[in-house]
């Protein structure tokens, strides 16, 4: 506990530095600066470019957020910590000094944008372009006043040192921590031998920038000049982060790798990654670009070059999938793919085979279905009659493309009610209920429905959990509906006949779609929430009251976000994903 | 009456010393090693308050406490029932079960109830019938014997993981009848298989459909039958009845609840356990049973303290139970089970084999790493055991006044506590250096030092027993 006083002096030191950082000096001539990153040597590792800094804090700092997550037990064990404490106490300081809350504070000394760069080994660079000068000079000066106060109070020489380095001055507050300032920028760095290396740089022949190198330059281009905020990292680094590394080489099942495999085999040979981010309407949209491509041996191939369909729009949707898969192709390819894995498919085709009475699953089933591949999960809305169950799981369903519609759905018939006899007599021998198939219509569709005997008592609201599934399958508009409820089947069904009217095509550049409710998830959370708080209770070793917080928290997390979208694609020469968070519409936030 | 702890071998006691009530003395004197024993075998480990007030108020008052606990238990029970009735599954079950051995105000009726699970040794994949069997035997942990053998005799778990669950008089099963002879009641030796044959005829036309009991008049043999030395027209409560009231019974309680209690290195004499069996028999009061037991010389005895093999469930609950935190117990459900115990599920009808079988190798190492998980800053168990903090709250705070503290609160038992190297373990750097510490001790701060402190602790062989 000794050191902590020190450690707060460290921290008080280097929150002055960092809010230094963030703004410009003046004092140096007033002529236009080049970009940031041609400051950046050639051997970065990882770039990121902040360039409009108002619209991604008018994004973090909007209140209902910052309160949700100064409300998380996270939050609030941090905050406990000494060194947090004594970041806050900097922080007030300056506050003070400079007459403005913080986010006044940082938006003023970060307005022109920031930039951070990582080299190989330990180099940091920090570069910020300040809208302010006043409020630069003023942090200058304080940072040094703090620095020679503390070390004037252990007893310590006077830390701070400045030197002449060309025609800036280079400013140390101890032996990890320099800057400079030119002109409304102030570059920061973790040791002087990398400050200078960057102020070299404004001189063209004493060594190169990244803004030259060719992998930088396409990422940059990739990630696009709207961005707000964009990032360039060397894909070989990044893959060799241990996390990341495990990923790519972690053997998957065959269902995984059909899922994922698109993504991780293009990244894994690509040479250079590229995240960016804009901010539009209340949307966050954060983008990744990389130069990797789909090989024409690996399991991608089957995705190639395909466009989904749009995702299906039904009530009470939580979340839905759309992907262009090629499952013949892929599952004919599977010797290939898993050839580990053969006895266990060997298994699982003799198992279809009993299903589907025989018929090849590759060439008499799988080449019976299209290539687009749609998945949807929606909350349920309970029969009344029937009652809730005291678990609320969402429904949800796969839809596939028929090539022959007129045949197909009576095969699938057959395998479905195999299906769900072999479960009936596997509960049997559990002495548990047995589903009873049924058939039923709608809108003259007439499908099959595999439901439990209600319970006796009617309306009941903690039923058992079986309750939640209704097995059906359907054959509408030319696709097969496998769905875990006949509501659902219903809303789909629906959905397709209203695609079919307006004859929706496959578009786009992407090959996997997904998109999430966020109003629709903090709903069944909400329905949830009684069993979420039991379970995080086991899980985490909370009390109630923590477990109600840390749910009450993500819940308010959840209807912050209106809903978020995640693409995937091929491009012409790389690969392509995006992730867009639309934000629930709130106050714009305040400053003083 | 002698007080004095008594070094003659376990078929030397004399019984009227051993169940008379313990009084401390100056030749021996109730300490901190007996209060821990007290709360180790009452319980599953207690916090240092606890102690602290069971050293204060000395032996018998603690016990009159484990009896009856101050709190309001009712409604602990009510509360703990709500969550594990929406368990859904057995790991969750099992997760909410060590949560209440952690929190629970009762620690002697939860441990009596552990010990009634093994004894019965009851395993279904059905959660809600496993449910309701814990919960019968905890219902009647402390209540009469023989009703706690009549519910189990109806409890759907019990026939059903026996295969009992279909009795006919065509072919009776006599499945349930053996296993409640020879391991719940009378015990080997006292019964003929004459008498498991017509008990099992007895205990014809009882059924387990779909999760309940019920009775089928035609499937019951109504003849006449011979058990235990008594005829007529017995039907199944009557033959559990005449079993769980049997004197040989009586004797085989006192003898689980001996190995329990007591000491599981040597079986008790029968002339040690005569007085207890005798007295049992006449009202089959557990509780007082138990009582008698808690309370007497042989129990706050060298034939006794440290005379068990902890648990794997009784090693981690107890540092948690220590550090007065919970834990998230659906992680530690999976840990224990990897160490041989897994809740809700005996490994064979005679419940877990106990004792020296708890610790090889393997589960020595395994309750290592159990152990560095729960005390580690991250991980599955996150960092909710905090040493620096429960050294706090006992105005324990400098790294030397914080190790000693834990190594008092932990290092119960442990001959060679005082040699523990504290200031190669917590102290200053400079103390840490010129310790010559190991690698793995003395390094980062005070949090960090101390869960090291702990987990040299709870390694230790002497803590590894109950």
């Amino acid at each position: 506990m000794r050191d902590e006083p020190g450690k707060r002096t460290g921290l008080l030191a280097t929150a002055t530095v960092a809010l230094l950082m963030m703004s410009g000096i003046a004092g140096q001539a007033a002529r236009p600066l080049p970009t940031a990153d041609e400051w950046v040597p050639d051997r970065a590792v990882l770039v990121l470019n902040v360039v409009q800094p108002k619209a991604l804090l008018d994004v973090l700092l909007n209140p209902k957020l910052t309160a949700a997550v100064e409300a998380s037990p996270a939050y609030k064990a941090a905050a406990a910590k000494p060194g947090f404490i004594g970041l806050k106490r900097g922080v007030r300081h300056l506050e003070e000094r400079f007459g403005a809350n913080w986010q006044t504070l940082l938006r003023r000394l970060t307005g022109g944008g920031v930039t951070w760069a990582i080299g190989h080994g330990k180099e940091r660079l920090l570069i910020f372009d300040a809208t302010d000068s006043e409020i630069l000079g003023g942090l200058h000066q304080f940072a040094l006043e703090v620095a020679k106060n503390e070390a004037r109070k252990k007893g310590l020489p006077d830390p701070t040192s400045s030197a002449e380095h060309g025609d800036a001055t280079i400013w140390a507050l101890g032996p990890k921590a320099a800057y400079a300032i030119v002109g409304k920028r102030l570059v920061m760095a973790n040791r002087v031998d990398v400050l200078k290396a960057a102020l070299d740089l404004r001189d063209n022949s004493r060594g190169k920038s990244i803004a030259t190198t060719t992998g930088y330059r396409r990422a940059m281009r990739a990630a696009g000049a709207d961005a707000v905020a964009s990032l360039y990292a060397d894909a070989g680094v990044v893959k060799s982060l241990p996390k990341i590394a495990k990923a790519l080489s972690a053997e998957r099942n065959p269902m995984a790798t059909l899922l994922v495999a698109p993504l991780t085999e293009a990244f894994a040979r690509s040479s250079w990654l590229a995240l960016s981010a804009r901010i539009r309407d209340r949307a966050l949209t954060i983008g990744a670009d990389w130069d990797g491509t789909i090989g024409a041996r690996g399991a991608a191939r089957f995705a190639r070059r395909g466009a989904t369909m749009p995702t299906l729009a039904v009530p009470r949707r939580i979340a839905a999938m759309s992907l262009y898969r090629d499952l013949q192709g892929f599952y004919a390819a599977k010797d290939a793919l898993f050839p580990e894995r053969t006895s266990g498919l060997i298994f699982f085709e003799n198992m279809m085979g009993i299903y589907f009475t025989g018929r090849d699953l590759t060439d008499e089933v799988l080449t019976e279905l299209g290539p687009y591949v749609r998945l949807v999960v929606a909350e349920q809305a309970y029969d009344r009659e029937i009652g809730t169950p005291a678990v609320q799981f969402p429904a949800f369903a796969l839809v596939l493309p028929m090539e022959n519609p007129d045949e197909f759905p009576l095969i699938a018939e057959e395998a479905w009610q195999k299906a769900i006899g072999m479960v009936n007599f596997t509960r049997g021998q559990k002495a548990e209920p047995g589903l009873i198939i049924d058939r039923e219509f709608h809108k003259e569709v007439k499908y099959s429905v595999a439901a439990f005997r209600p319970p006796k008592k009617k309306g009941r609201k903690d039923i058992d959990v079986r309750f939640n599934f209704r097995p059906t399958l359907a054959s509408a508009s030319k696709h097969i509906i496998l769905s875990s409820t006949d509501a659902l089947a219903e809303d789909i069904m629906d959905a397709l006949a209203k695609e079919k009217a307006q004859s929706v095509k496959p578009s786009g550049a992407a090959h996997s779609v997904t998109e999430i409710d966020g109003k629709q998830l903090a709903s069944i959370l909400t329905a949830n929430r009684d069993n979420l708080i039991h379970r995080n209770m086991v899980e985490k070793g909370n009390t109630q009251a923590q477990a109600e917080s840390e749910l009450d928290t993500l819940m308010d997390i959840v209807r912050h976000v209106a809903g978020v979208r995640v693409s995937f694609g091929d491009t012409d020469g790389g690969s392509k994903a995006a992730a867009r968070i639309q934000f629930a519409k709130s106050p714009t936030p305040g400053e003083k | 009456m002698p007080q004095a702890r008594p070094d003659a071998s376990p078929e030397r006691v004399d019984p009227s010393w051993a169940w008379a009530r313990y009084t401390p003395s100056p030749q021996c004197p109730w300490t901190h090693e007996h209060a821990a024993h007290l709360w180790r075998r009452a319980g599953f480990g207690a916090a240092w308050r606890q102690l602290a007030r069971s050293v204060t108020d000395g032996p018998q008052p603690t016990v009159d406490r484990l009896l009856k606990p101050e709190a309001d238990v009712a409604a602990f029970t009510r509360s703990f029932d709500r969550y594990e009735n929406a368990a859904g599954k057995m790991v969750a079950l099992r997760a909410w079960w060590l949560r209440r051995m952690i929190e629970t105000p009762d620690p002697l009726g939860e441990k009596l109830t552990l010990m009634w699970h093994d004894l019965f040794a009851a395993r279904t994949g059905d959660v809600e019938l496993m449910r309701a069997h814990v919960g019968r035997l905890r219902a009647g942990a402390t209540g009469r014997w023989d009703e706690l053998v009549a519910g189990v005799g109806r409890d759907p778990a019990v026939l059903l993981s026996l295969g009992a669950e279909a009795n006919r008089k065509a072919s009776p099963t006599d499945r349930f009848a053996r296993q409640l002879l020879d391991r719940h009641t009378v015990g080997p030796g006292n019964y003929s298989p004459r008498d498991v044959s017509e008990a099992a005829r007895a205990m014809t036309g009882w059924f387990v459909r779909r999760g309940q009991l019920r009775f089928v008049e035609r499937e019951h043999d109504g003849g006449t039958k011979t058990f235990l030395g008594k005829a007529g027209n017995l039907t199944a409560s009557d033959v559990v009845k005449i079993a769980a009231t049997h004197p040989a019974a009586a004797r085989n309680v006192v003898r689980t609840l001996y190995r329990w209690l007591i000491s599981e290195v040597e079986p008790p004499t029968d002339p040690l356990i005569a007085p207890l069996a005798e007295s049992f028999a006449k009202d089959f009061d557990l509780r007082r049973l138990v009582e008698t037991i808690l309370r007497s010389n042989l129990f706050f005895s060298d034939h006794s303290i440290g005379q068990r093999v902890k648990r794997p469930v009784e090693f981690a609950i107890g540092i948690a139970r220590a550090l007065e935190s919970n834990v998230p117990t659906l992680p530690l459900a999976t840990a224990l089970a990897a160490l041989g115990e897994s809740l809700y599920a005996p490994p064979t009808v005679h419940g877990w084999t106990g004792g020296r079988h708890w610790i090889t190798a393997a589960t020595l190492i395994g309750r290592s790493n159990l152990a560095a998980a729960l005390l580690s800053a991250s991980g599955a168990y996150g960092g909710k055991l905090d040493p620096v903090a429960v050294a706090r709250r006992y105005g324990q705070s400098g790294p030397k006044a914080a190790g000693e503290f834990l190594v008092r609160l932990f290092a119960t038992g442990i001959a060679d506590a005082a040699s523990l190297d504290l200031h190669a373990l917590v102290g200053s750097r400079s103390a840490r250096k010129s310790g010559g510490a190991s690698p793995l001790v003395g390094k980062g701060d005070l949090l960090s030092r101390l869960r090291v402190l702990v987990h040299t602790l709870v390694t230790r062989p002497e803590f590894q027993l109950a």
